[in-house]
């Protein structure tokens, strides 16, 4: 189905599909780095694909980018982003020790990645568990860049397919001091086909 | 002054305008530059090949229709084709990979497009900084040409 199709009932159903899916990708979090993970309520947009990384904060702003791509019953990417300082203070948390600013050595990317593999993993499941789909994640990939250079990958598996991206968006955060904890975003960009698929599981009308 | 040009968005001005592409991975960004006219474009594409059955959504997302749009363009507001020079920036591969990937490689093929696509049409490919595993911000100065690419990861700055 193209995206500028649904109807406020369907968006609806997604955003509340995504956020069972987000709260078990939560819960995994906050056991592996020992603290609450808070969640916001999930946005549904669709947006025209240029304007994808202005919903990021700014094409320039430095981001660590985790994507996966669903595999399985359904197709689509996963995109996960930390701004720099909150993957600096996520491989604090995660590895026990003091880092100093973000560096990327061998392990701190490969314990990243298995963040976002677990996110997904976690996310996926309990997506699929509720839609009676299998889900897979493919390995996870990571690029530390700006905003805008790491999510155009994703935009140009999109733009394949048209013009308009649909973002199921989350944010989440650990602590309760927002500014000192660990802020990511969650994205979750299916392929038009995928799309129908999800709707026909929801059962919503179409 | 200068102009911000979005994905998928291709802009042709005048000196003393200055064109600007943000954050580019994958993506590619050509400049075109009549020197004598003082004239020029500069696009931020997505994909390599507009395909010739059912192309989906905006010429200005592939590189090979979208140089030609912007080159027609420039003609028709005086620029003239001998003079034209181009330089290419992005094309970056973000995501290092073991495994082949739907769009494996999609920014060499950006590249490659192109630079093909710029050889049919005679213009000269006269400075590049593509390729690599970093993003890039672009600005093309129509007041010279010279195109300055930053790269914001590691603070760098070349100028073609």
């Amino acid at each position: 189905m193209p995206f500028h199709l649904l109807n406020n009932i369907q968006l609806d159903a997604l955003k509340e599909v995504s956020n069972i899916g987000m709260g078990h990708a939560a819960t995994a979090l906050s056991q592996m780095i020992g603290q609450t993970v808070y969640l916001r309520v999930p946005h549904v947009t669709i947006t025209e694909i240029s304007q994808v990384p202005e919903h990021l904060g700014g094409a320039e702003k430095l981001m660590v980018g985790i994507t996966l791509q669903i595999l399985g019953d359904a197709r689509g990417s996963i995109m996960l982003l930390f701004p720099q300082e909150s993957a600096h203070r996520l491989l604090s948390s995660l590895l026990g020790r003091e880092e100093k600013g973000l560096v990327l050595t061998e392990i701190n990317v490969s314990a990243l990645k298995e963040v976002g593999n677990i996110l997904a993993s976690a996310y996926l499941s309990a997506l699929g568990n509720l839609l009676h789909k299998t889900l897979i994640p493919s390995v996870p990939l990571l690029a530390y860049d700006m905003a805008g250079a790491v999510v155009d990958y994703v935009l140009i598996e999109l733009s394949q397919n048209g013009d308009l991206a649909l973002m199921v968006e989350t944010d989440f955060y650990g602590a309760a001091d927002q500014d000192a904890g660990i802020k990511g975003h969650f994205f979750l960009l299916p392929d038009p086909a995928t799309l129908d698929i999800f709707l026909s599981a929801i059962g919503g009308p179409r | 002054m200068s102009e911000r040009i979005s994905i998928a968005q291709a802009r042709i001005d005048r000196a003393p305008v200055v064109l600007k592409a943000y954050g580019l991975g994958s993506c590619l960004a050509v400049g075109l530059y009549d020197p004598v006219q003082r004239l020029g474009g500069l696009a931020h594409l997505l994909l390599p090949c507009r395909p010739a059955q059912n192309p989906l959504g905006d010429e200005g997302k592939y590189v090979d229709a979208g140089i030609r749009q912007m080159v027609a363009e420039l003609l028709r507001a005086g620029a003239v084709q001998q003079n034209l020079v181009a330089k290419l920036a992005g094309g970056a591969n973000m995501f290092e990979s073991e495994y082949k990937t739907l769009i494996h490689s999609i920014g060499a093929r950006n590249a490659k497009s192109a630079r093909e696509t710029l050889a049919e049409l005679g213009i000269p490919v006269i400075g590049e900084e593509v390729g690599g595993n970093r993003g890039r911000t672009v600005e093309l100065d129509l007041a010279c040409g010279s195109m300055m690419v930053y790269c914001a990861r590691d603070g760098e700055k070349v100028l073609l």
